[in-house]
């Protein structure tokens, strides 16, 4: 069955291009957010099998919606998407239970590498 | 400036600069008033000194330094003390032992103590120094003779508390080893792309996976750093863990960032494992290199001329072309063979040494003869030469001779063979005392021992746990070992041959091949599977009609002249289907233990060149089978080697 995958980012932009990558790459992406709170929601509703997720968000950040997702699924696959320069941020959400992480600018290989070692599909 | 892409050929060099002062010394000994040899040796010390210091290696420059100070002193003199050669030596060796040090990868051995001796007292009183402390020379010299395993033990008493250290760090890696006999313990080495984004993250990333690949013993830099922020280029870990290399590797590499991942071995397990071939140097003639850029020029001529040909449908262009090619081949592997190719003075270089070391040991006096040193021999076979060579000369000092003799070490080319031959010329083997000697341990009934010809009681010496030494020696006692030259001999696809007779000497002759790893193999098949001999396993080729085969009790024989030969079915010892028998019966002429031995095969398919690839587990646990190669249409053709396929039946069967 094709990966479920959940697109968190609060451009549409990044939301459409990390879309493509996926759709392309044969996944399914069920679901979009916005932002960390709309994120919640949805991903009580969908259960996707991965999410990305966007860390500077307006309403709730990244690292905080990923640290609810954690508190209520340890074994949620979440990757965060960051900017360059946010080291430190991403030290935290890594700490916080994020399975990996992705730096913008990226590429499509990119992504689908880091996606396919923490969810284990070839 | 980044020194480690020199580091090998330092290794390589120093080695040689070592062997050299060795056996400058050895001679000097011989002449202790000869200018030039006290000034080469000075030039050889002041090159080692040089290079370490390049390296960086500080105590080898260090004690380089001393050596050449002490030689240079005898310049000035223009004489060398007697005992100053001992101590000479001593310096030697612990240059050796530091240059191993360095090869494995460990911090340099403590020379303090060696230092300490010489500066109590300036130079030219070495000899009062000496006579003080005989029982440390006595040490250092023994570190020559004592197996590997024990070099660090015998270092380790000499010098008590330098080397407390290394005593405490042994220590510490058994109890892990101990513990999980199954698991490995290594360090790994992973390495970050340049400019990784959020590395510290990313290094966490890392320990996290190492976790799930095993127990994570330690880290630089460790979580606690990484979680503050530590940016990091490289984590170090120490892991122990069943998963192989492999499997942690690709796991490792699948994180982004992740540019390279790297493994250091437990030492423990690096000293006991091969070498590894990927990283060393070989120097090689430039006008070889400029053979082999002309023959690739050459070959890729001929594969436009093949392309040409085979669009034009040219079949006469195509096999000429075709032969041409093949022609080429060749000769490409004739000099890349030579690439590998190593005069056998790489490692008879030693000897002088050890001969020097032996005779003053058990009071002999014996002479060393070297013939045919320059003989090349492959680089792989060479390395693995070197414990068997020295071990065949040890024991001719230790047995052979008895009061006064040579040991000649001799080497020549037989065709597509190398044959290395260690003589002496004392007391002999008696074959009678073998047969008897195998009877009384138990090893053969007395009739089976009666049966063996003389040629094949003098190679009960190679049989385990057979030694005909009345005492032991502290070097060797004869048979002590034999068996281990035997196998190390076997396994580079040789054969081992000892002449000798009461009062006559005794040789103990070593054939190899030149190369491993491309050899000729002549194809037979049987029962339906092709199967591969090498060539320098055949004497001839026979084709015997059935009225020549005749019984001797339940074994098969034929006459080859005034010679009885067993016949033995290769189908049938393989446990393969026989096929019923024809008129014809096409045998092998091999041979076991010096005694021919025909092997009847199906059918003889030809003679080829072929690339012995090595067998996995567990293939290469079966006797009998060296390696495997593959055919041009791709199948696979294991190849046997019929010495350890018919020698226990050829020995000591009862029939």
């Amino acid at each position: 069955m094709a990966l479920r995958v959940m697109v968190v980012d609060d451009a549409l932009f990044m939301r459409n291009m990390l879309k493509d990558i996926f759709v392309r790459a044969g996944y399914e992406v069920v679901v979009e957010a916005e932002n960390g709170e709309v994120a919640l929601g949805l991903y009580q509703e969908f259960k996707p099998d991965l999410v990305t997720m966007d860390i500077v968000m307006p309403k709730k950040s990244g690292i905080e919606a990923l640290q609810e997702i954690i508190a209520s699924d340890p074994d949620a696959c979440v990757v965060m998407v960051s900017a360059l320069g946010q080291d430190s941020l991403v030290l935290e959400a890594v700490e916080s239970g994020a399975k990996d992480f992705i730096v913008k600018p990226f590429k499509a290989d990119n992504v689908l590498g880091i996606v396919r070692r923490i969810t284990g599909q070839a | 400036m980044d020194m480690s892409q020199y580091r090998e050929l330092f290794l390589s060099e120093t080695r040689e600069h070592i062997n050299n002062l060795n056996q400058l010394v050895v001679t000097l000994e011989q002449e202790p008033d000869n200018r030039e040899i006290i000034d080469a040796l000075f030039r050889e010390a002041h090159s080692i000194k040089g290079m370490a210091a390049t390296m960086g290696f500080d105590r080898m420059a260090q004690l380089s330094h001393h050596l050449e100070d002490m030689l240079d002193g005898f310049r000035t003199t223009g004489e060398v003390p007697s005992p100053s050669v001992d101590y000479l030596l001593a310096g030697i060796d612990l240059l050796d032992g530091l240059l191993d040090d360095l090869q494995s990868n460990q911090p340099e051995r403590a020379i303090d103590s060696f230092m300490i001796c010489a500066s109590k007292e300036e130079l030219t009183p070495i000899a009062g120094i000496l006579q003080d402390t005989p029982e440390e020379v006595q040490t250092i010299v023994a570190i020559e003779e004592a197996p590997e395993e024990f070099q660090t033990t015998v270092a380790i008493e000499e010098a008590p508390e330098e080397f407390q250290a290394t005593v405490a760090i042994e220590e510490e890696v058994t109890p892990l080893t101990k513990a999980a006999p199954e698991s490995d313990a290594f360090q790994v080495l992973v390495e970050l792309a340049e400019n990784t984004p959020a590395a510290a993250a990313r290094g966490i990333l890392i320990l996290r996976e190492l976790e799930k690949s095993g127990e994570l013993m330690s880290s630089n830099p460790d979580m606690t750093a990484l979680r503050s922020g530590t940016p990091c280029h490289q984590i170090q870990a120490w892991l122990r863990t069943s998963l192989t290399k492999i499997h942690i590797e690709e796991a490792l590499l699948r994180i982004s960032g992740v540019a390279k991942v790297r493994f250091i071995d437990d030492r423990r397990k690096d000293e006991n494992s091969i070498r590894d071939e990927g990283d060393r140097t070989v120097r090689v003639r430039t006008g070889l290199l400029d053979q082999f850029v002309n023959l690739t020029g050459e070959l890729i001529t001929n594969r436009y001329m093949l392309n040409t040909a085979t669009s034009a449908r040219d079949w006469d262009k195509l096999t000429q072309t075709l032969s041409q090619t093949s022609r080429l081949i060749d000769d490409l592997h004739h000099h890349v063979l030579q690439a590998r190719l190593m005069p056998l003075e790489n490692i008879t270089g030693r000897l002088p040494r050890i001969i020097r070391d032996l005779s003053r040991k058990s009071d002999k006096k014996v002479a060393l003869r070297l013939i045919g040193a320059g003989v090349g021999i492959d680089r792989a076979i060479l390395e693995e030469l070197t414990d068997p060579l020295v071990h065949l000369v040890r024991n001719a000092v230790d047995h052979g001779i008895e009061k006064e003799g040579t040991v000649t070490v001799s080497a020549r080319r037989e065709k597509d063979l190398v044959l290395i031959e260690v003589a002496d010329d004392g007391k002999g083997m008696n074959p009678e005392h073998l047969r008897q000697k195998a009877v009384d341990r138990g090893l053969m009934t007395a009739p089976q021992a009666v049966s063996l010809c003389d040629r094949d009681a003098l190679m009960l010496v190679c049989q385990p746990g057979f030694s005909t030494a009345e005492t032991v020696t502290e070097t060797s006692g004869r048979g002590v070992g034999m068996d281990v030259v035997k196998e190390a001999v076997s396994s580079l696809g040789g054969t081992l041959e000892i002449i000798s007779a009461p009062g006559q000497g005794a040789r103990f002759q070593m054939r190899l091949p030149l190369s491993i790893a491309i050899i000729k193999i002549l194809l037979v098949s049987c029962a339906g599977h092709p199967l591969a001999i090498p060539i320098t396993r055949v004497q001839r080729t026979l084709d015997l009609s059935t009225s020549e085969i005749h019984y001797s009790g339940q074994k098969r024989v034929f006459h080859l002249g005034e010679e009885v030969v067993s016949l033995y079915s290769l189908t049938e010892t393989l446990g393969l289907p026989e096929v019923a028998a024809g008129e014809t019966t096409w045998v092998v002429l091999t041979e076991v233990h010096g005694r021919r031995v025909g092997l009847q095969v199906d059918h003889f398919l030809g003679q080829r060149e072929a690339f012995v690839k090595r067998l996995g587990f567990p293939l290469n646990l079966l006797p009998g089978l060296s390696g495997a190669t593959v055919e041009g249409n791709g199948h696979v053709v294991f190849i046997i080697d019929p010495q350890p396929l018919l020698e226990d039946r050829q020995l000591f069967s009862n029939d």
